[in-house]
């Protein structure tokens, strides 16, 4: 197997068990903590997929820089919003924010 | 050389495999912080065995330094315990949507990848970094910039959001 090959599988791995965990978890930190594997596993491809082919490295590269600015955006606005469940229901659990009041 | 190379990236899958399986299993969160702090180590050691080691430290400064500080502030606040939410059971229905949720795409994409996949080089290109600062000054300018604003606009909502719920006790 190539070098682009078993990047691509350590990234799908990622992924996968990103999924699992986000699935799996009750509260939202933890599932939190799963979309951040997630989308390290997607930076990964991303590098993996320009440095070893004949793309663009440069864009590659970039692109991976956007992904890591974009997690840490998603990760401030998910811990603000974790802070007002918490405040509003006393819990982080996922599953307590899904009823709607009538 | 190569198998020096290859020592290197059994040593970091290891550590993104062992990472990634405490981070999604442990009860305590703290763990599970741990388990995505020594992933995001691996996934740096991959970077730089593929020739972009400003990627890789910027994995460490963003991710390591301040994404995962980020989370220990949302555990902290959220007061979760080690025997809290995590280590109630869960219905048997819950861990077959979990295990179908990760095989599906696992299949799927371990076939082409392994299948149809591009063999590409073997060596990784070499991009230095007066390149990297010239694509960000150059054809990539309205990115950089963009991700600056969302950046402040993410930063803002989160201080508007928890203001507010400060301001009503």
């Amino acid at each position: 197997m190539s070098a682009l090959q078993l990047y691509q599988l350590v990234a799908l791995f990622l992924l996968c068990v990103g999924l699992y965990g986000f699935i799996w978890r009750r509260s939202l930190v933890s599932m939190l903590i799963c979309l951040e594997l997630m989308l390290n596993g997607a930076g990964l491809s991303i590098v993996a997929a320009s440095q070893h082919t004949a793309a663009n490295a440069v864009l590659g590269q970039l692109g991976a820089l956007l992904v890591m600015g974009l997690a840490a955006a998603e990760a401030t606005l998910v811990l603000a919003i974790v802070l007002v469940v918490t405040q509003r229901f006393k819990t982080s659990e996922s599953i307590s924010v899904s009823e709607l009041k009538g | 050389m190569e198998s020096l190379a290859h020592i290197a990236f059994g040593v970091y899958t290891a550590l993104i495999v062992g990472g990634a399986c405490i981070a999604v299993l442990a009860r305590s969160l703290v763990r599970s912080l741990v388990g995505l702090v020594a992933t995001l180590f691996g996934v740096a050691g991959l970077y730089l065995l593929m020739a972009a080691p400003f990627i890789a430290l910027m994995q460490i400064l963003i991710y390591v330094g301040g994404v995962s500080v980020l989370i220990f502030f949302a555990i902290m606040l959220t007061h979760a315990a080690p025997t809290g939410d995590e280590s109630k059971s869960r219905p048997v229905r819950k861990r077959l949507n979990a295990i179908f949720a990760m095989t599906v795409p696992a299949v799927v994409l371990a076939i082409q990848i392994i299948v149809h996949g591009p063999k590409g080089f073997e060596m990784p290109s070499e991009v230095s970094l007066p390149e990297l600062g010239a694509g960000l000054l150059g054809p990539y300018l309205l990115a950089f910039e963009l991700i600056s604003v969302v950046l402040f606009v993410a930063m803002a909502g989160a201080i508007m959001l928890a203001w507010r719920q400060w301001g009503k006790r």
